[in-house]
């Protein structure tokens, strides 16, 4: 008898439009002590099916039929108080951000106590002994200090840790963790991974871990449930799915998880998901994209950053030596040469975005200064003076969505630029550009007329590359572009942002945390941590000899999957 | 702490110092006090040498530096109505409008939570709809006709409560209070239920729509998941949470109910602070007048400040200290 | 059966309620309570209203104008220029002093230093005593309103009011800021100050001392509340808050009518609401014919009864009957065909324009019979551009005349219609104050030389002729356009017999109010 058994599960959201199978029929089962990784992109479901196990779906979903047996006893069907029983003491949940699963306005104590009052038959001071030895578990440090505090006095790998805590303070038997580490740090992300493992070993719990990161199912999985469009279409060990996957859409998907080991020139794309589009070709020598009347004589680097420091905030107060302050940006140099790619990593904090916005001019540096083709644009007074250079410096951030008037067509986002900085002579000029640049990053120029909540992640994300594009940029500041879509279209965008280089010699800013992409994608790359440039070098030597300490601890967590691949090569 | 409230209090001094420019400046638009100071068959020249006497013929600058001047002192001008200072005459007042204020206040709590949090609990049910469809008609209905109303079912035919006036006060230490006789919670009554209706619709609205955004957070859902009971998430997690923004808002408002109280004073003749001010432009009352206004921009700046602070007391994430 | 009704009878006895004619305690709401405690501060209903509580005049107007002796016994003409007055014996002050000549003839003096009274009193030269119980009032000319005169002498407590408190002396009038006067009363009247907070209540209670025994006024204690809102003050009414209300506004009337238990009581009034027509801002309005156009333009009887609900007594002349110079004979003259004729005789069939303003919360309906008159003109070819407004910002805009046609009531002090004409029709003149609040800019010199001699003549039958004469002139001259007098309405319960003690002044004798 397994530990969790689901079987056939069908789980549906019924609208107007009739009803739409998120699950189709799925089956499955995990036993003690085991990890069970579920698999697959946004949209294949793979979050429903935890949900659906402890009756938490969101209205207007529903289990269409199917049953789920835990320890054989059947929990799908039960009464909401039944079910509020399973919850909690026999099954504990860890969501995807701990950011918001904690309540902001109760101490950790409260929220582990009550957790504990409510499913165990223990007296509040139990309660509290048993938490502190919780807190202790997940690593916390000075637990009974910590214990009194409030969730925004936790870093975000704390709280995981606190959810974590939670999760398992009333012995459950099974753990669903949702995206446990998505929202988190690399190194961060690793801890928790290894905890997660070894609390499931230790205290002997079936463990259901969904993702949609395959570094993450390979290095602690025990097996692998991959799921497309609701369907389960792979399920197995996870050594055996993925060094010999069966299903078409399992080797599609880790080859498109970009490369660790060695830099390609493109990134493979997923073909089963979905025709990979392609740019439509437009003659560049004669068209606008290419006609920018810039100069480009200018030999020296393109961009130059030179000792730029900026400071916040954090603690004000009326007397100027009592006020505290983070140093967000110190003593930061570096060059940029026209047509390069220049990658920046390090972890959230690390000041990377920050140097991102003082090169886009959104903050002013306290020191240092800004070059851009000999140019110093900290010395620029007026805005009349600044905005031919920040014309040609475009930025795309993580998550365009927010960064897009929802209220505005696709066409009026990608023409006000254009309109903003007179570049074109008329309207109908202004149609034909919008029309071949919604083409040529592979939308089509009947995405003009719809609104930006009518797209995907990763065609919003074409989108904003377009309206970058349209204003002939030189410099593309791409922040964290990725990092909010799934490996697929990840692959197809970083493939457009590359061909789009080569084809106008665009120079490249490219801000991430995750390094496999920073190893496809750069040419030269900068590490940075508390604000502090670490190193510069060539990607591969960095790759393969870094020098700083902080360097080789990140690439150290890099992911492995280098076995499969060669194999998936063969 | 200590600079947030030195920011504040500048704030409030250019605040102040505007209020009292215009609370001053539409003085001479407002008419002549003479003219409700004196009987109609006072001849032009007495009416002028009374206008000497009383300073209004002098010009702007003088009357306004001079009002400045001994407004800083504390003296805001002499009523010519209650022929004590203005803002003696307020603080008089102020004690039966707190006290309405204080009543509304009351109601609207203990109306608006229950009211709100069911039906963000129970968006579905039928008397979700009948709070709702009540509060949007609430909205548009003048408090004069609902105070009319309220007087003509409770006072006229079922003759429960009292129609107007405050009643019986007793004097604790200096306070007129109508709490503590039967006569006087009864006066009480129905003008507190009037002026609350003001705000009622938008007090039930606004912990509706603040408890629907805590019921579909993640914390919610956690707390779900940890298998806690359904009161225990919606009474303790979500309400909570729901309070927050309601404190600032409702603070807010409750505070500045203190101005909205003019219609509802003067429709049960309340003798507070509001009835005074519509009396006052009737009478052409021009240091009164001038010192309500200013009075009222106080109430709100104090009243902001005072949020600011509960709303950090509240919230743990909010630091009053390193925020300012 | 029987035992019920008795125990039922000891249960209202032991809640207080009897049925006999002793002690009263009565709750009165008014739409305004008086400023000042002091007599001779402001001249107005309110503080008039006051004085009949708190003192007693010389003599009092009766219900139809006539004079009835309260501290004068008996008076009596020596000659053109002087009147005597021969005072009741044994009147005693609230504070226990007795009334003598010398406090009449102080408070005499101190009414002609009062900004306000000075006016009503400018006729004298001066008021002698002689002896304790005698007084001589002397005018510079013969003149003929002595006893409506005497009506606003309230004698004061001289001995409580001279003297000094806080270093200022006690009898000062202070028009503006408190003063011993305003706060402190000693006088003659039926009640005394219980309690006063201004703008909530004053409480008044029965003088025990009080000299007129044979008064059948039964309230020991009168609470005077003001409420400001009509409906409020209805509903105080018909949910027993209160005993008797006033005003009741026209809306209101019926309702009060028809109450149970509740009586509505009215008197026609003596305020005459008019338009003036200004023949200097406006060149048609000079023309005769045109004036007579607007006057027979305008429906007085459809105002009335339309928008006064009744309340008001149509009028074509300023001064309402039983004043001397009423003519029966003046009455409105509404006719449109003449209207029209008589704009066509002037030449101006084709109409033209005029600015008009009213008050909005001055007069009863104001806002709304200045409509009426507008749109009544628009039947002769007058197009109105007409203003409303509070009458804070009224008056200003009524001291420029800004406007063709003004809006403008009045009640005359000396309940008289010599004091219309001086104010309303006579012509304008800054020296003499003659004409202050002409706006029709209407000058005639006979009807100046009329009031002037009228009000130098002592025989009351040819003064009246000489009044009647002007109110003659007037109509045919169209000097203005009479509406109505507005008339006064209490409220009360009906164990109330208000009706005995209300008149047109709108002075009620609440010291005689008996409540069964």
């Amino acid at each position: 008898m397994s530990l969790l058994e689901v079987k056939n599960l069908r789980i549906e959201y019924p609208s107007r439009h009739g009803v739409h199978a998120a699950v189709k029929s799925l089956s499955f089962s995990i036993e003690r002590g085991e990890i069970v990784g579920v698999v697959g992109e946004s949209g294949a479901g793979k979050s429903t099916v935890g949900n659906a196990i402890i009756d938490l779906l969101s209205p207007p979903g529903v289990i269409a039929s199917g049953e789920v047996f835990l320890e054989g006893q059947k929990i799908s069907g039960l009464t909401p108080q039944e079910m509020r029983s399973v919850r909690g003491s026999k099954i504990g949940f860890i969501f995807q951000d701990p950011m918001t699963s904690l309540n902001p306005l109760f101490t950790i104590e409260q929220q582990m106590t009550e957790t504990i009052l409510a499913n165990l038959n223990v007296s509040k001071k139990e309660a509290v002994s048993r938490s502190l030895s919780l807190m202790e578990q997940v690593g916390i440090p000075e637990p009974e200090l910590r214990i009194k505090q409030y969730p925004h006095q936790f870093s975000g790998g704390m709280r995981q840790r606190v959810v974590i805590a939670i999760a398992l303070s009333c012995e459950p038997d099974l753990i669903i963790a949702d995206e446990p580490t998505t929202a988190l740090d690399v190194s961060i992300q690793d801890q928790i991974l290894t905890l997660i493992r070894d609390l499931c070993i230790k205290k002997n719990v079936g463990c259901m871990l969904v993702t949609h990161d395959m570094g993450v199912v390979s290095n602690v999985t025990d097996k692998i449930a991959v799921m497309y469009r609701g369907d389960l279409v792979e399920f197995g060990p996870t050594k055996q799915v993925l060094s010999d996957p069966d299903h078409d859409y399992t080797r599609s998907l880790i080859s498109a998880v970009p490369r660790s080991d060695i830099k390609l020139d493109r990134f493979p794309l997923v073909s089963y998901i979905e025709e990979a589009v392609e740019m439509k070709q437009i003659d560049i020598k004669n068209h606008w994209l290419g006609q920018s009347e810039d100069q480009r004589e200018f030999t020296g680097p393109l961009l130059s950053v030179d000792d730029v420091s900026l400071r916040f905030v954090t603690k004000d107060s009326f007397f100027e030596s009592k006020r505290e302050y983070v140093q967000a940006s110190n003593k930061v140099s570096f060059e940029i040469n026209e047509g390069e790619t220049f990658g920046l990593v390090g972890e959230s904090g690390s000041g990377k975005s920050t140097i991102a916005r003082i090169i886009a001019g959104l903050y002013a540096p306290n020191e240092g200064k800004i070059t851009f083709e000999g140019i110093d644009l900290t010395a620029l007074k007026s805005e009349k003076e600044r905005r031919p250079i920040r014309r040609q410096m475009q930025m795309v951030f993580q998550n365009p969505y927010t960064s897009m008037n929802p209220r505005m067509k696709v066409y009026d986002i990608i023409s006000e630029p254009i309109r903003f900085h007179k570049l074109a002579s008329s309207e109908t000029e202004i149609r034909q550009i919008v029309h071949d640049l919604l083409d040529h990053v592979g939308l089509g120029r009947m995405a003009g007329v719809k609104y930006p909540h009518e797209f995907s992640g990763g065609q919003r994300q074409r989108i904003s590359i377009a309206r970058a594009l349209a204003t002939r940029p030189r410099l593309l500041i791409c922040d964290e572009p990725t990092s909010a879509l799934d490996v697929s279209v990840q692959a197809q965008i970083l493939n457009l942002l590359k061909d789009l280089q080569d084809e106008l010699n665009l120079t490249m800013l490219f801000i991430s945390h995750d390094l496999p992409v920073i190893r496809q994608i750069s040419d030269r790359v900068g590490v940075m941590q508390k604000g502090k440039l670490l190193e510069v070098a060539p990607t591969e030597e960095l790759f393969t000899n870094p020098q700083h300490e902080y360097s080789k601890h990140l690439v150290s967590l890099m992911p492995e999957f280098k076995g499969l691949r060669d194999k998936l090569a063969s | 702490m200590f600079t947030f409230l030195i920011k504040r209090l500048f704030q409030a001094l250019v605040v102040m110092f505007v209020i009292s420019l215009v609370a001053f400046s539409i003085q001479d638009n407002l008419g002549d006090p003479l003219r409700e100071l004196v009987g109609q068959s006072v001849s032009e020249d007495e009416r002028q040498a009374l206008r000497d006497e009383l300073g209004l013929n002098d010009p702007y600058m003088t009357k306004y530096s001079r009002f400045l001047v001994n407004a800083l002192q504390g003296d805001l001008g002499t009523s010519y109505f209650f022929k004590r200072p203005a803002a003696e005459v307020i603080f008089d007042k102020l004690q039966a409008t707190l006290e309405l204020v204080f009543g509304a206040a009351v109601i609207i709590v203990f109306v608006s939570i229950p009211l709100g949090v069911y039906s963000a609990i129970h968006p579905k049910s039928a008397i979700t709809k009948l709070i709702m469809a009540v509060s949007s008609i609430g909205i548009s209905v003048p408090v004069f006709l609902t105070a009319i109303m309220l007087m003509y079912i409770f006072s006229i035919e079922l003759n429960w409560l009292p129609s107007y006036g405050r009643g019986e006060t007793v004097n604790v230490m200096g306070w007129e209070t109508g709490f503590l006789t039967m006569d006087g919670f009864l006066h009480l009554i129905l003008p507190s239920i009037s002026l609350a209706s003001i705000m009622l619709p938008l007090f039930i609205r606004l912990v509706r729509s603040e408890m629907l955004e805590a019921l579909s957070s993640e914390y919610v859902k956690f707390a779900k998941a940890k298998g806690l009971s359904l009161n225990k998430i919606y009474y303790v997690h979500a309400l909570k949470n729901t309070m927050l923004p309601v404190i600032t808002v409702g603070g807010v408002q409750i505070g500045t109910m203190i101005a909205y109280t003019i219609l509802t004073e003067t429709v049960f003749q309340w003798p507070g602070t509001g009835f005074l001010f519509l009396e006052a432009i009737n009478r052409v009352d021009t240091p009164l007048i001038t010192a309500y206004v200013i009075f009222v921009g106080l109430i709100f700046v104090v009243t902001n400040t005072i949020v600011d602070l509960l709303y950090g007391f509240v919230n743990p994430t909010v630091n009053i200290t390193g925020k300012g | 059966m029987k035992t019920l009704k008795t125990k039922l009878a000891i249960a209202l006895m032991a809640a207080g309620l009897s049925f006999s004619a002793a002690a009263a305690d009565i709750t009165v709401a008014y739409d305004a309570d008086p400023v000042s405690l002091d007599p001779h501060e402001q001249l107005s209903g309110g503080t008039l209203q006051m004085s009949h509580m708190l003192f007693d005049p010389l003599v009092r107007f009766t219900k139809d104008f006539d004079f009835e002796g309260r501290i004068a016994e008996k008076w009596e003409r020596v000659n053109d220029t002087t009147f005597r007055f021969h005072l009741r014996k044994g009147v005693k002050f609230h504070s226990g002093n007795q009334l003598t000549a010398d406090d009449v003839v102080w408070t005499f003096n101190r009414l002609q230093s009062s900004v306000d009274f000075k006016n009503v009193f400018s006729p004298y030269e001066k008021m002698t005593k002689v002896d304790d119980y005698t007084v001589e009032i002397v005018s510079s000319e013969p003149y003929p309103l002595v006893l409506q005169t005497a009506t606003y002498i309230f004698p004061m407590d001289k001995k409580f009011y001279t003297g000094k408190t806080d270093g200022k002396d006690k009898s000062e009038i202070v028009k503006h800021g408190s003063s011993y006067a305003s706060t402190h009363v000693s006088g003659t009247g039926p009640f005394t100050v219980a309690s006063r907070e201004q703008g909530v209540k004053v409480v008044f209670e029965r003088f025990n001392d009080y000299w007129d025994k044979k008064s059948p006024g039964n309230v020991d204690k009168l609470t005077l509340v003001p409420i400001k809102e009509d409906a409020t003050r209805v509903a105080a009414l018909l949910s027993g808050d209160v005993d008797m209300i006033h005003p009741v506004a026209p809306n209101d009337q019926k309702r009060v009518k028809n109450a149970k238990n509740v009586d509505l009581v009215t008197v026609s009034g003596t305020r005459i609401i008019t338009f003036q027509m200004n023949q200097n801002s406006n060149p048609a309005l000079k023309d005769v014919r045109v004036r007579q156009a607007i006057v027979h333009a305008i429906n007085n009887d459809a105002i009335v009864k339309k928008i006064m609900k009744g309340f008001g007594t149509t009028a074509g002349q300023q001064g309402p009957a039983g004043y001397s110079g009423y003519d029966a004979d003046l009455v409105p003259r509404y006719d449109l065909k003449k209207a029209k004729q008589l704009m066509k005789d002037a030449g101006y069939e084709k109409g033209f324009k005029l600015s008009m303003m009213a008050p909005n919360n001055r007069y009863v309906n104001d806002a709304k019979i200045a409509q009426a008159t507008a749109s009544m003109l628009s039947k002769i070819g007058i197009k109105v551009d007409l203003k409303t407004m509070p009458k804070a910002q009224y008056w200003p805009e009524f001291d420029l005349c800004a406007a063709d046609m003004m809006m403008i009531g009045w009640h005359s002090d000396t309940e008289d219609s010599a004091n219309f004409s001086e104010f309303l029709t006579m012509t304008r003149d800054e020296e003499t104050g003659r004409g202050a609040y002409n706006c029709g800019q209407y000058s005639n010199a006979e009807v100046d030389k009329l009031v002037n001699s009228a009000n130098a003549e002592t025989d009351t039958a040819k003064r009246g002729v000489m009044l009647q004469r002007v109110e003659n002139i007037l109509y045919e001259e169209a000097a203005f356009v009479p509406l109505h007098w507005q008339d006064l309405a209490w409220g009360a319960k009906s164990n109330l017999q208000i009706d005995p003690i209300v008149n047109a002044l709108n002075f009620p004798y609440f010291g005689d109010l008996v409540v069964k």
